[in-house]
């Protein structure tokens, strides 16, 4: 899959796998984020400009540009913060994210363009089973800002069509 | 045979232990009391049932059946239904093991009290010289006799019984008498060894002509005379004739006496088709015997339910389906005209329908009261004889109980209840009243009945409006259903569930409180109706529906759980709403816009293909294969030219017709279809179609009304308010699940009082406050909706009003507040409206943010909503974005989508979780229903469930 390093060896190469460990830790600690409930340190994984979209296969693959979540900019991914943690009315629920099968696809310029399988699970306080409310794959660009390895793009192509009743935080 | 040992007889429990063995093939209970052991017969001497299986209390076993009691030492029957004892067993513990020998009775510390017999009274010999007359000679004549005698009196017993035989019950006649189970001898409640020995004078054979309160005298149908110092009037009641020609024919069977049950068995065991005229319990039982005997039986009730008389619609509704599932062909609403001979059997006529053949026919239609002779004598008669609770007629010395009786029951009601608990109760009062022992009838009137398989019980007088919680079956038995006036409890009837009617006899009596009952009641329960009408059963049983759901004395405030839980009341729907004259949603023009195109869509939960064809008309057809049923097109949306069944492919043009079978005329000339088989008689049902502004919607009435007059001229402005000629684009689609029932999402959205309540975005950013200029506008059926609202500057909140919106808060800012601009694009006055339009089809336009939702029910519990959100052809980039990030306010992971969903599952968490009541839709009672001009209000709800009980049929 990669493009300009498909010998995938000598010095190159290690910096290949030096980069994909940085998006593994990146997205560890974004999931980590996010199954605390830390939504404003969420924001800060994404660069001011970024785009943040969740949407279905259906979409995607039609190009279909509609999302469950469709933010242009961090101010947008703040203000879903504010409105889940401060105005939102759900039923209690824990969220758990687990992400595999991370790759670099190719990189252009400054921008590096990689992907995951995620899934979703979810356990509500009245049910003794966790429900596994989305899987799919993140399609992501990423960029380092002042060092910092930031999203510029994250899109969650989710692969169940029919989501069960609601989705309260990001993915 | 001596002394056997009991194993483990010792190791019972201390307290209240029994268990059941066998000794020579007999059914043996044992008990154990601290360290006293006793032994009994294990069955129950009033129906088959084991005694093992009751509860042991207060040195009593209570039989799980009937409730029947018997003293474990003594074995003596205590009463009510039984009066017949079981036999006792002498007990030993030797070395630590249990001993019973079958061949003594038990002996007794005090041995006042011989099991077997009733009891001589010790002074009978020294009569007191008063003589008490007894007329009639069923269950309340030998109750009264043997209540006399408990009540110490000494005097004459002088009983008159109009039939041959001694006094007999008659539960057992239309049941174990029947079926051949039982002898009419077994129905003997005063049999000769107990006339003598409660020194009773009776005389049989022979009937009162005459009453004479004045000289106290009787004229007997021998024309001999009797005087006496009280008597009771116990002649019961006959059955109520059938007043058409023919019901006199030697088939026509009616069920009152022993002679009448041995006529009637004769004839059922010949087999053959029986035709059971009323749907009472008597008509009931009998047609569970005649099912049992192997007789095919059509039960015909000329009301619209069964047992509509006695039983709560709900229980009625659960008898229809146990009796059809028994394979009873139900028939409510048909009356029959005439019966004539015909051959051997005989035809009934019926009003509405084709003529019925039966080689046997049972007339149980109720009956009357045999209360002639007390009228004749002046008495005061209500129905039935009057009599007070102590079983006093309005006549000096004159009582009466039983079925003759009416009584004053609680409120003053003035009921002639025919059960055999009423006649067992009613003549012990009237009996221990009249040798001196003021007693009120005032115990909690209760019936059984067994049939099919099933037992059930009743106790109270629930009326029909009554309203009820119903718990569901669980390993403790079946279901209950418990019935309230809204206050207090007010009758239980229970299916195969003793133990709740044993516990709810308090309860009744004490006429509980809702609230109290609900905490007894505390282990959770899903009362959301029963789940257990099997689907073939519905169709059948809901033909009138306004007889199984009556609607709250409220009315339009109140609408009860089971509209929301119920699967019958769903079917209905299904039936009645999405498959009758609406027209349903199926998509979008701009989804197909070339020929071939096609989406899968839904009419109510039935799947179906929107196809356009090479006329470029729009088709929809149900994607069913008419072979096989496959549903056979499995993408959401494609293009082709024809459709294939993948399983035989059978394959359908784009307007829906079967045009291709494969191996159609077989091969080499075997096989194949039929040569008259008419391909175009075979394809899939197609839908009546229209299109407005780009939406298609389909009927299966294929002689709908125009939509714009469907839609009437209000909600036609509104929609073409949205659907303004502009071609639409379509920029995607969200899909979720609902776990709620699909009427909540039309009242959501007909509730205003919600919006600025829940929705505290909404609010805290101004966009909707309780003082916007807003309306919530109904058509004039009250079935399609739109909330309306215009978009005010957050700033102008008055305080007032802020006080009013919990939400509201001045604090909050967006960063990014551009996502809530509104573009007017629109030419109306509103900047957001919310339609629903029945049945299923929610257009949204929340400003700039667009989209249709489609309802596809699944059940009363879920259904799935489709999102289709779209813009217009020719929008610029900008504006397809400003549309896409405004989109965050709506679907299942929007700002006020989200809390929409989950407060819509909490609702039907509420109605599953816990016991079943009503919603409260009090809300603007200035507008009963209809278009609201305040947004406090739920007139727009109350509009649609008016519409929704006329379409049901649902008073």
């Amino acid at each position: 899959m990669l493009k300009e390093n498909e010998a995938n060896q000598g010095e190159a190469g290690i910096a290949e796998d030096t980069l994909l460990r940085t998006i593994e830790k990146f997205n560890v600690e974004y999931c980590l984020a996010l199954d605390e409930g830390r939504l404003y340190d969420w924001a800060n994984f994404f660069t001011q400009d970024c785009r943040y979209i969740i949407l279905s296969r259906e979409n995607f693959d039609a190009g279909l540009p509609v999302g469950l979540v469709y933010c242009e900019g961090r101010p947008m991914l703040e203000d879903r913060a504010t409105a889940i943690l401060e105005t939102s009315m759900f039923a209690p629920r824990y969220l758990r994210h687990f992400v595999t099968n991370t790759f670099v696809h190719y990189k252009e310029g400054d921008e590096i363009h990689s992907g995951s399988n995620y899934l979703l699970t979810q356990v509500l306080m009245d049910k003794p089973n966790a429900t596994m409310h989305q899987i799919g794959r993140y399609v992501d660009r990423f960029v380092h800002e002042e060092g910092v390895l930031k999203l510029k793009e994250r899109q969650c192509i989710y692969d169940n069509l029919l989501l069960e009743n609601s989705l309260v935080y990001p993915v | 045979m001596g002394w056997t040992l009991v194993e483990g007889a010792t190791e019972l429990p201390a307290d209240h232990g029994v268990m059941a063995v066998s000794i020579s093939g007999e059914r043996v209970a044992v008990f154990r009391v601290q360290d006293e052991y006793f032994a009994t017969g294990n069955v129950c001497t009033h129906q088959f049932a084991l005694l093992n299986d009751g509860f042991v209390e207060d040195g009593c076993v209570e039989c799980p059946l009937h409730q029947g009691r018997f003293d474990i030492r003594t074995g003596k029957a205590m009463g009510s239904p039984v009066t017949e004892d079981i036999p006792t067993y002498a007990t030993k513990v030797e070395d630590g093991q249990l001993y019973v020998d079958l061949d003594r009775q038990a002996e007794l510390a005090d041995t006042q009290s011989v099991a077997l017999e009733d009891k001589p009274s010790a002074d009978l010999e020294k009569s007191d010289g008063r003589r008490f007359v007894i007329l009639g000679g069923g269950q309340a004549a030998a109750c009264a006799a043997r209540g006399l005698r408990d009540a110490n009196f000494t005097g004459e017993i002088v009983l008159i019984a109009d039939e041959l035989e001694l006094p007999y019950e008659r539960p057992p006649l239309s049941k174990d008498v029947l079926l051949g189970t039982a002898s009419t001898q077994e129905a003997t409640v005063l049999d000769r060894q107990a006339v003598e020995t409660l020194k009773i004078d009776l005389r049989c054979g022979l009937s009162a002509v005459q009453l004479n309160t004045g000289t106290r005298t009787i004229t007997l149908s021998d024309q001999s005379t009797v005087e006496y110092d009280s008597v009771l009037i116990a002649t019961g009641a006959r059955p109520r004739p059938l007043p058409i020609p023919g019901a006199d024919l030697p088939q026509v069977h009616e069920l009152r006496t022993g002679e009448d049950a041995i006529s009637l068995k004769r004839a059922l065991k010949r087999g053959g088709q029986v035709a059971i005229i009323g749907g009472g319990f008597i008509g009931m039982e009998v047609a569970s015997a005649a099912r049992k005997l192997g007789c095919e039986v059509t039960l015909l009730e000329a009301e619209g339910r069964l047992c509509a008389r006695a039983l709560h619609p709900r229980a009625a509704r659960y008898l229809h389906e146990i009796a059809e599932a028994s394979g009873v062909e139900v028939r409510t609403g048909t009356r029959v005209s005439a019966i004539e001979p015909h051959g051997s059997v005989v035809q009934l006529n019926l009003a509405d329908s084709e003529p019925l053949l039966a080689d046997t026919v049972v007339v149980g239609i109720g009956v009357v009261p045999n209360c002639e002779l007390a009228e004749a004598a002046g008495i005061t008669i209500r129905n039935g004889i009057l009599v007070d609770r102590f079983g006093r007629t309005s006549a000096n010395n004159v009582f009466a109980a039983g079925d003759v009786a009416t009584w004053p029951g609680s409120n003053n009601a003035q009921l002639r209840l025919e059960s055999w608990h009423n006649a067992q109760e009613q003549a012990l009062s009237a009996a221990k009243t009249m040798a001196g022992i003021e007693t009120a009838y005032d115990t909690v009137p209760w019936f059984w009945s067994d049939q099919f398989g099933h037992n059930i019980q009743m106790l109270g007088l629930p009326t029909p409006s009554d309203e009820f919680y119903v718990q569901p079956a669980s390993q403790d038995g079946g279901e209950v259903i418990y019935l309230h006036d809204g206050e207090r409890l007010s009758g239980v009837v229970a299916f195969d569930n003793t133990a709740a009617i044993r516990k709810a006899r308090i309860w009744v009596s004490q006429r509980l409180e809702v609230s109290t009952l609900l905490g007894f009641l505390k282990t959770a329960s899903d009362s959301a109706g029963d789940t257990r009408v099997s689907p073939e059963n519905r169709r059948k049983l809901m033909n009138n529906p306004a007889q199984y759901y009556v609607w709250p004395e409220k009315g339009l405030r109140r609408i009860p759980d089971w509209v929301y839980t119920d699967p019958a009341i769903y079917q209905l729907e299904v039936d009645k709403i999405f498959h009758g004259s609406t027209w349903n949603y199926v998509g979008l023009e701009a989804e197909i816009p070339e020929a071939g195109d096609f989406i899968r869509s839904n009419v109510g939960p039935t799947p179906v293909v929107v196809s356009r064809d090479e006329d470029g008309e729009i088709n929809v057809f149900l994607n069913r294969c008419s072979h096989r049923a496959a549903e056979f097109c499995r993408e959401l949306r494609g293009n082709n030219k024809e459709f294939v069944c993948p399983y035989h492919q059978w394959t359908y043009d784009l307007k829906g017709n079967l045009s291709g079978i494969p191996f159609r005329r077989g091969v080499g000339g075997k096989g194949g279809l039929p040569s008259n088989f008419i391909a175009s008689d075979h394809s899939p049902q197609k839908l009546a179609v229209t299109t407005r502004g780009g939406v298609i919607f389909a009927s299966f009435d294929l002689n709908m009304e125009p939509l714009e007059d469907y839609l009437g001229p209000r909600i036609t402005e509104e929609f073409d308010a949205t659907f303004n000629g502009r071609k639409l684009k379509v920029l995607g689609y969200y899909r979720n699940t609902l776990p709620g029932n699909w009427k909540l999402y039309h009242e959501n959205l007909k509730d205003p009082y919600h919006a600025t309540l829940l929705h505290t975005f909404l609010v805290s950013f101004g966009l909707l406050v309780a003082g916007n200029e807003a309306e919530m506008i109904c058509d004039e059926t009250g079935r399609h909706g739109v909330m309306a609202s215009a978009k005010s500057d957050a700033g102008k909140v008055s305080e007032e009003d802020s006080k009013e919106m919990r939400a509201y808060n001045a604090e909050l800012k967006l960063k990014a507040p551009e996502m809530l601009d509104f573009e007017d694009e629109f030419d109306s006055r509103w900047s957001v409206t919310m339609m629903t339009l029945w049945p299923n089809l929610i257009v949204q336009r929340e400003m700039n943010t667009l989209g249709v939702r489609q309802i596809v029910p699944n059940g009363p519990n879920e259904f799935v909503m489709n999102w289709t959100m779209f813009g217009f052809e020719g929008d610029t980039d900008e504006q397809q974005r400003h549309r896409l990030r405004q989109g965050n306010l709506m679907g299942p992971a929007g700002f006020l989508g989200m809390e929409d969903n989950e407060a819509m599952k909490f609702v039907q968490d509420g109605m599953k979780h816990s016991l079943a009541g009503e919603h409260l839709i009090e809300m603007d009672p200035n507008t009963e229903a209809g278009t609201a001009d305040t947004l406090i209000s739920e007139a727009a709800i109350r509009a649609m469930y008016k519409y929704w009980r006329k379409e049901l049929g649902i008073g």
